[in-house]
């Protein structure tokens, strides 16, 4: 990834498979297809935006170390999501809003994939009539 | 720099620029050129994939994600020849009389801006979808506001050809959306007006714009080569770039020391996406996505109800929480119903565009207790239609727990608490970007008059959603048509004196 370090980019791994449980199960296609789509989008940001995400990742990944003694991702799946719930709803609205940027990439890079479409059902047509007038 | 000669120069080709090009275009009989200047690109038929991502790097600014400074909100609006014209879901409706009274601009009339809407109800085949075209997540809408005694009506929408594809917001892949890319700028270019695509404006001067051109990797090629430009207007520049891009464009031009209003008082409509999950399939991601609305609570609580339906990457983002709870609902999609909530915000001057040290646009918006109130009411309201449509269960971004069981209705005020509604925590998005430019009486209270004039600099004239002083409270497009038809007029009839 051009917008990450390598050690950053596979935390976002570590994060990614808390918020979306099925990127655990991605192949290497589908992790070259999530990383660029992530890379593409930070690259589309600025510079400050790309320094603060990844900021944010560093900020997730030590966090933990005051309250629980250990790093994020030496952490167990139960704890981990109850820092990043804790993420969700800090009183503080910039560690909130960071996380809502961390969920935003990793869904995009997840549900931006054509590919997962079919897992979840979603098979939206050019031309969709047949579609409307079967379950009509 | 190289240098190009207009007698007319419009900045952006969306529902304003386009329908500015097209009402100017027959004085190119008598020998007038005109151009528009567009940043975005012209796609090929063939470019049209219907992929969320793809299409939003290619037809929107920052893929449709532009956040407001303090990063509560984010920002949808179009990048491409016809605008946001391009990625709308094609509703049109007309101003309500008492929304026109509001804004108050001298001059401005309903009847005026009703018989210009209607034009372009007619020019862009805009009608009722007929029943048997409506999908279940639409029907499903209908049938719970009519069981709770809500207002409801049809949108008119304007497509020619709908195959029922359910992408407008990615672009029409069937050309059925009658944007101003498949409508006024074909005319337009048709009768002699020259669109440059790619084509981005960087500084408005004395009758003159400074601009450059640059092909991205995708869509047609600029007509004019990758560069520099200084593009003269012998008569007149029509700024028509939206609510952001203008304000910011006259700033970064240093026109705003006269005009103290320039930037301020922008509204967006902040809008929220609800989703209720049905025990059996649906049709929901086959067929038009827009084809009702609820004004019930238009006037008590400020905000208004809309059928909708997103794309999987969209969908995730504006729901609460993550993990297994979140990756269950997504997997409910074809048994997923939608609503979209639209607040109607007042204009406050504190909300504003402005450009940063760079000139790049930055936009401040505070989302008000008034705002949050009308959201989480709209959250309450839209839990009830959902479940008087039959849901099982709903999410709502305010809830106290991930999703509400029906068992629940009864509870939906204890469930869906104000304190849980939280900028930052919950997606708060805007696709309607409105003000910035607003008309009125001076430049005390506004940047135009109501025919877009900017006063002190008769060359230059204001055609798009900037104009309007508060926000429209319907989906905006056909006004701004209405209003760009009104300037043009302006212009035209005046043309033996701009065009002495």
């Amino acid at each position: 990834m051009k917008s990450l370090t390598v050690g950053k980019a596979e935390f976002l791994r570590v994060l990614a498979a808390r918020i979306v449980p099925e990127i655990g199960a991605l192949d290497a296609a589908g992790w070259v297809r999530f990383e660029a789509i992530v890379d593409d989008a930070l690259q589309e940001r600025t510079d400050a935006v790309r320094r603060q995400f990844g900021v944010f990742l560093g900020v997730l990944r030590w966090a933990p170390v005051a309250r629980y003694g250990a790093r994020f991702d030496a952490m167990a799946p139960g704890r981990q999501d109850a820092v990043l719930r804790w993420f969700e709803d800090c009183p503080l609205s910039l560690l909130r809003k960071g996380f809502w940027g961390l969920k935003a990439m990793v869904f995009m890079g997840y549900y931006g994939q054509p590919e997962t479409h079919g897992l979840i059902g979603y098979r939206a047509r050019f031309d969709g009539r047949e579609g409307l007038r079967a379950r009509a | 720099m190289r240098e190009r000669e207009f007698d007319i120069v419009i900045v952006g080709s969306g529902a304003g620029g386009g329908t500015m090009a097209k009402e100017l275009a027959p004085l190119c009989a008598a020998g007038r050129r005109i151009a528009v200047l567009e940043w975005g690109a012209k796609l090929r038929e063939e470019e049209y994939t219907g992929r969320e991502v793809d299409m939003a790097g290619k037809l929107y600014f920052d893929s449709g994600g532009t956040f407001t400074r303090d990063r509560t909100m984010t920002l949808a609006y179009g990048r491409a020849y016809g605008g946001s014209t391009v990625v709308y879901t094609g509703t049109s409706l007309t101003m309500p009389e008492e929304v026109v009274r509001r804004w108050d601009v001298p001059g401005l009339a309903h009847a005026d801006l009703h018989a210009r809407s209607l034009k372009y109800l007619a020019e862009n085949n805009v009608h009722l979808l007929p029943e048997e075209e409506q999908n279940d997540n639409n029907r499903l809408f209908l049938s719970g506001c009519r069981a709770l005694g809500y207002q409801v009506e049809q949108f008119p929408i304007n497509v020619k050809g709908c195959k029922s594809s359910s992408l407008c917001n990615l672009g029409c892949p069937n050309q059925a959306k009658q944007g101003t890319h498949r409508v006024q700028l074909p005319r337009a270019e048709a009768a002699g007006v020259e669109v440059i695509t790619n084509c981005r404006v960087t500084r408005i001067g004395e009758r003159c714009c400074d601009a450059v051109v640059a092909n991205p990797s995708w869509g047609e090629p600029s007509k004019w080569e990758p560069g520099e430009y200084r593009v003269r207007a012998k008569v007149v520049v029509v700024a028509a770039g939206g609510a952001v891009n203008s304000p910011a464009l006259l700033l970064r031009s240093g026109l705003g020391q006269g005009l103290p209003m320039l930037g301020r008082s922008i509204t967006l409509h902040p809008a929220l996406i609800l989703v209720g999950e049905h025990d059996r399939p649906i049709t929901n991601f086959h067929g038009h996505p827009k084809s009702y609305y609820c004004d019930q609570f238009w006037k008590s609580d400020g905000f208004l109800l809309e059928t909708c339906m997103y794309f999987p990457f969209v969908t995730a983002k504006n729901l609460i929480g993550f993990g297994a709870e979140h990756s269950e609902l997504m997997r409910a999609f074809p048994r997923l119903q939608m609503i979209l909530v639209l607040a109607l915000d007042a204009a406050l001057p504190s909300n504003r565009t402005t450009v940063d040290r760079d000139g790049e646009p930055v936009v401040d918006y505070t989302l008000t207790d008034h705002v949050l109130d009308s959201l989480h009411a709209s959250m309450k309201a839209s839990a009830r239609v959902f479940f008087a449509a039959g849901a099982k269960r709903v999410h709502a971004p305010a809830g106290t727990s991930f999703f509400i069981d029906a068992a629940d209705v009864a509870r939906i005020d204890e469930k869906i608490p104000r304190e849980n509604v939280t900028p930052g925590k919950i997606s708060i998005t805007s696709a309607h970007l409105m003000g910035g430019c607003g008309m009125g009486r001076d430049p005390s209270d506004s940047v135009t008059d109501g025919w877009g004039r900017v006063p002190g600099v008769p060359w230059l004239f204001v055609a798009d959603s900037s104009l309007f002083p508060q926000c429209s409270e319907i989906n905006p497009y056909v006004t701004v048509m209405a209003l760009a038809d009104r300037v043009a007029e302006g212009i035209r009839a005046n043309a033996g004196e701009l065009l002495a």
